[in-house]
């Protein structure tokens, strides 16, 4: 091949990706640096959104084969991993390890302050619906308010995946933000008196009940909605392998590596899918605005009904661990502590509002339980062959070559 | 499904219940387990008396729990005395 200097250069400029690189693209790239300067410098869940902003800007970098919809790409592989509903809830199991069940079984009651806090998931439906989504988006952005990453990642990319991206951002940027989102409301919504509250001391639970808790909620909830099984399942899995008290490397692999791991895989893919012509859109600003909604809405809904239960026991429940109803744990149990220190510093709240805390994340499942019945598809046959096929290729020829070996050894 | 404010509003409405329902379930179960298996404290290990012939890291531990003691409940070192120390 004869060399020249001239045409090797303007080959080598035309092969660079700033020829292809749009006003949308470099936007995104902005924004890409945004979320990243935001994890690291604000400490907005920087285990989130860190790889959730880098793997943006690898997506919008033209040419570079890292977006989502690049078929064949490092991170189109991730992605199949949030498509096939994989990766949300192995989380899920990561979370259910880290999760002590104990306040919640101490105080059960507590059980319908999780329940009150979705209120926020249905104000943002009615919100999304009068905003123009259909059912099924405004059920997906509707679960933001249930403040949790992993269902809105899961029901966003079984009813709206085209939103997927946008859903991921707003859940995990308010969720970093429900210390500054919450305790104005909580504020507002009770008296001083009501701040200073202070609760008996929990009693202990035996370990047994721990163990067999797990199982009573898998069988309850899954058979009632069968659709957030995966979601459910694992977590409650993961909560069986800390309290059974025999799987003591399983535990510490699904609270620590594993989890760690897949978090990297689910921010890399979320980020992925963060192109210009998926975010850059009307629809973007809206979920963001109905995302703040969701949170304000939650928190209120617990509050008011910590109050209520504040009034139906008599005065033993402080109304501010009704905030943390919302999930988001452990952050807004401790925004419940704060401000309940801030009336009265010798109050402890901190367990008491992980009561709420944890029921909130099981609430909220089943809350996408409840809309997955309603909307999904759930039941119907999947199969898995096809599905993995264009992610794994066929595997057909690897089953033959190892039935070659099998054949070769016996031979 | 119809996208309509009302629409949403019945679909919240039925969700709701469908919540309440399902944790009011989990509560009963759970005070239903608690009943039927109560805690029951594992037996307390032996009380270790600190005496004059302890380690001298137990000495240094003593110190160091009579003078946080001192600060958190305001009093002088010498107004009480920790008589003995039982590991959890």
């Amino acid at each position: 091949m004869e060399f020249s200097f001239s045409s090797s250069t303007s080959k080598i400029v035309h092969s660079t990706a700033f020829t292809t690189l749009d006003s949308g693209d470099a936007l995104m790239i902005g924004i890409a640096c945004l979320l990243v300067y935001l994890a690291i410098w604000k400490k907005f869940e920087p285990l989130l959104l860190l790889p959730m902003g880098f793997g943006c800007l690898l997506a919008n970098i033209p040419m570079s084969m890292m977006a989502s919809t690049d078929t064949g790409g490092l991170l189109n592989f991730f992605y199949q991993g949030i498509k096939h509903e994989v990766l949300p809830p192995i989380i899920f199991m990561g979370v259910g390890a880290l999760t002590d069940f104990g306040p919640l079984l101490a105080n059960p009651t507590v059980l319908l302050l999780g329940a009150a806090a979705q209120i926020g998931v249905y104000m943002t439906l009615i919100g999304a619906v009068f905003l123009g989504f259909n059912m099924q988006e405004a059920s997906a952005i509707g679960i933001i308010g249930g403040a949790d990453g992993p269902t809105s990642i899961f029901l966003a990319s079984k009813l709206a995946p085209h939103l997927l991206a946008p859903i991921a951002v707003a859940a995990y940027s308010y969720m970093s933000l429900v210390p500054l989102i919450q305790p104005p409301i909580m504020r507002l919504l009770t008296t001083k008196e009501e701040r200073k509250i202070k609760m008996e001391q929990l009693k202990p639970i035996s370990q047994t009940v721990k163990i067999i808790f797990p199982v009573a909620v898998t069988i309850v909830c899954c058979l009632m909605l069968p659709g957030v099984t995966p979601l459910l399942g694992m977590f409650m899995l993961g909560n069986m392998f800390r309290e059974s008290g025999v799987t003591a490397r399983l535990h510490e692999t699904a609270e620590t590596h594993l989890i760690n791991i897949v978090t990297i895989f689910l921010a890399l893919a979320v980020g992925s899918s963060m192109t210009a012509e998926s975010f850059l859109r009307l629809e973007t600003l809206k979920i963001i605005a109905l995302g703040l909604l969701a949170f304000a809405f939650a928190t209120a809904g617990g509050v008011i009904f910590g109050r209520i239960m504040c009034k139906v026991s008599g005065g033993k429940v402080n109304p501010l661990i009704g905030s943390a109803g919302v999930s988001a744990v452990p952050m807004a149990a401790r925004v419940s502590q704060k401000v309940g220190s801030e009336e009265d510093p010798s109050n402890f709240l901190l367990m008491h509002a992980m009561g709420p805390n944890v029921a909130g994340v099981i609430g909220s499942a089943v809350a996408a339980g409840v809309f997955l019945s309603l909307f999904g598809d759930v039941g119907s046959s999947i199969d898995t062959h096809a599905a993995l096929a264009p992610v794994i290729g066929n595997p057909e020829p690897g089953m033959q070559a190892l039935a070659t070996v099998v054949e070769v050894i016996k031979q | 499904m119809e996208a309509s404010v009302s629409a949403a509003l019945n679909v919240s409405m039925l969700a709701m219940s469908v919540i309440f329902t399902v944790l009011i379930i989990l509560i009963f179960t759970i005070k239903a387990l608690v009943k039927l298996i109560p805690y029951e404290a594992p037996p307390a290990p032996p009380a270790r008396k600190v005496s004059a012939s302890s380690p001298p890291e137990q000495d240094d531990q003593v110190a160091a729990i009579t003078a946080s003691l001192a600060a958190h409940i305001g009093k002088r070192p010498e107004e009480f005395r920790i008589v003995n120390i039982q590991s959890r």
